[in-house]
């Protein structure tokens, strides 16, 4: 019983790892679409906290408790810089501007060569996430988020994604909430990536590039915004669906993207489409 | 249910079928390609390749006494983390005591840690990186580094065509393009070659007038490039345009050890020059009897790769045998032990567990559109 409870998280240690990282991504997606944003720096934010977080553990030999938080304050700091100009841009400008921060990080991973490793990125990350950590945060941030969301902040954030410019003329600070967001996106994606870096050991530059920045979009898309627990679900389809389908060999892909067109064709608010319940 | 139906797909060419009761006769092995995605035609050739050699052991009545090899081949789409999740399912659930593969040097710097830590042998028949064996006692490669192929392709062009002073260009940003840059820029240096200039490109870059503009002028002997086999073709053919005489020679790293360069490049290509572990028309009994088999098999000519997995999974079951048992430690002692004549010529290992001989290596020129061994 015990050697095959072993095996079986053998087997599967780094896709439960995967999930929970991802899970904590989709949130920090839906923190900015929660308010009606398309952004797309998500997976730019994510390097950030990969390879800030790898650096200080290889280069500096930090403690791991000391390391996390500083490699989600390192993006929010580039968050609260580049924010002022780019979030004057709204809906697909806002995501090109987003799209450039990420193309403008690689290009700077492969030419620091010295202290990034280049193109053959930082390996030998010590493994110093472990799943209680993960999931602990996971499920702190979905509490987090239920509870801003059934607060005032909640109700404006709902009212500048229906309409922003109604919620400005009803006294919704337009800016802060915008700036806020972005900010807190970009703390946990860099969350997200430090873990990410500490379960698998290696980080190169071509990692966060735009493919993963439409991987950590098309986890709120598949499963919905209405709450904060929507995106995780679809993180955990999308990240789960090539494994459980593994099975089936050749036609593994085939299958799943036939699945993911039939949930965005018949579930078009996503799988999770109930809204939150407010407090009166 | 799920593992009968694998392993029967996978050897459905060698018409094994698999009952429970049958399984405990075979040894099983494990092989992590990429069979799906951008970069399938690299794990296809190989899966080939593996199948092939299979077919001859099991014919030749398989190992430890009579028992048969069983191969399971998971695919990885070229994704790191796929591919650790099927290097934990080989491990874990299948309890595989070697794993071939992966295919991608990424891909093996994210598995090799997790196949060493459980102590499993974990052979890799494609990468090329700096690096790769370093990560542990369980890691094999039967793939000649480029660090071993690149000096004898410099030294050839040093020798015959008196090649002093050469530019440098490189992909870098993959990992393949830049360790292999590295490997020929020390042993251009070893040879005492002249580096003119150094200059970079991105993969997916369709541009390079700008870098080979400032070789025109620098009146050098070769340009050596270090990329994947489509940048290369697009470097060859705009140098070409530029005006660069054909008296210049291209000396490309592994990434130009294509066919598809000649159908890209052309012209263009004439004369450029490339070291291989392998080349199809190499005469011996051994290279002459495997690729009039594979053609048999699959109606096209085997590339270097399935010619690499095929000699490893020769090794492999000869490691398995001499072992006594399929248990990783001790297939890992007799395949440090390995002394294999294949394909690629003479095998065996260094105690780094990379290719010791370099003997097989052949330098390949371009001669109207296709690789011709340079006379």
């Amino acid at each position: 019983m015990a050697e095959w409870l072993d095996d079986f998280l053998f087997t599967y240690e780094t896709l439960i790892h995967a999930l929970g990282i991802h899970g904590l991504l989709a949130l920090s997606m839906y923190c900015v679409m929660a308010l009606g944003q398309l952004s797309l720096g998500q997976a730019a934010f994510m390097g950030l906290g990969a390879y800030t977080g790898a650096l200080l553990t290889l280069k500096l030999g930090l403690p791991f408790w000391l390391v996390l938080p500083i490699s989600a304050l390192v993006p929010a700091l580039v968050a609260l810089i580049i924010g002022g100009p780019t979030l004057r841009l709204s809906g697909v400008y806002l995501a090109i501007a987003t799209i450039a921060l990420g193309e403008v990080l690689r290009v700077l991973y492969i030419n620091a060569e010295s202290l990034t490793g280049g193109a053959l990125g930082l390996s030998g990350i010590p493994q110093k996430a472990s799943l209680g950590l993960v999931y602990g945060l996971l499920a702190l941030c979905i509490a987090g988020f239920w509870a801003i969301g059934r607060s005032k902040i909640g109700r404006a954030m709902e009212a500048m994604r229906e309409d922003e410019m109604a919620a400005g003329v009803m006294g919704v600070n337009l800016p802060l909430y915008k700036l806020g967001a972005l900010v807190a996106s970009a703390m946990l994606a860099g969350l997200a990536g430090s873990l990410a870096a500490h379960s698998n050991s290696f980080i190169g530059p071509n990692e966060y590039g735009f493919e993963t920045a439409v991987t950590i979009l098309s986890f709120a898309l598949l499963g919905g915004i209405g709450t904060p627990i929507a995106p995780v679900v679809g993180a955990v389809v999308l990240t789960a669906l090539p494994e459980v389908l593994r099975p089936l060999a050749d036609f593994r892909l085939v299958i799943n993207g036939l699945i993911i067109v039939l949930a965005v064709l018949f579930l078009p608010r996503g799988i999770v489409p109930f809204r939150l319940r407010r407090a009166p | 249910m799920f593992r009968s139906f694998l392993v029967t797909g996978a050897v459905a060419v060698a018409a094994v079928a698999v009952t429970p009761a049958f399984a405990q006769q075979t040894v099983t092995v494990g092989a992590i390609e990429i069979l799906s995605g951008p970069s399938a035609a690299y794990g296809t050739a190989i899966k080939a390749g593996l199948e092939l050699a299979l077919d001859e052991i099991n014919a030749a009545g398989g190992v430890l006494g009579g028992k048969k090899v069983a191969l399971i081949v998971e695919d990885s789409a070229g994704n790191k983390d796929q591919a650790v999740n099927a290097a934990r399912k080989l491990v874990g659930r299948d309890k595989v005591p070697v794993i071939i593969g992966p295919t991608l040097s990424n891909e093996m710097f994210a598995v090799g840690p997790v196949t060493n830590e459980r102590k499993v042998v974990t052979v890799g028949t494609s990468t090329t990186a700096v690096g790769i064996t370093a990560m542990g006692p369980y890691i094999f490669r039967t793939s000649l580094p480029e660090a071993d192929v690149v000096p004898v392709t410099l030294k050839t062009a040093q020798e015959k065509f008196g090649v002093k002073t050469i530019a440098m260009m490189y992909a870098n940003d993959d990992a393949f393009s830049k360790s292999g840059f590295d490997s020929m820029k020390a042993a251009a240096e070893k040879l005492g070659l002249k580096i003119a200039t150094i200059e970079a490109f991105g993969s997916k870059d369709s541009d390079f007038s700008a870098q080979l503009t400032k070789i025109k002028g620098l009146n050098v002997d070769a340009i050596t490039v270090s990329a994947l086999v489509e940048p290369i073709s697009g470097v060859v053919l705009q140098a070409r345009q530029l005006g660069i005489p054909a008296s210049v020679r291209f000396i490309g790293g592994n990434g130009a050890n294509s066919p598809k360069l000649g159908e890209i490049a052309g012209e263009a290509a004439e004369g450029l020059l490339v070291g291989s572990p392998w080349f199809v028309d190499k005469k011996d009994a051994i290279n002459d009897k495997f690729v009039a088999d594979f053609r048999k098999k699959y109606s096209k000519d085997p590339d270097q790769f399935a010619a690499q997995a095929y000699d490893t999974m020769h090794i492999v079951a000869k490691a398995i045998d001499t072992a006594g048992a399929a248990e990783s430690d001790k297939i890992r002692e007799t395949l440090l032990k390995t002394n294999h004549t294949g394909v690629m010529g003479p095998f065996t290992f260094t105690e780094g567990r990379d290719p010791a001989s370099t003997e097989g290596v052949v330098v390949l020129g371009m001669k109207g559109g296709k690789f011709q061994i340079l006379q």
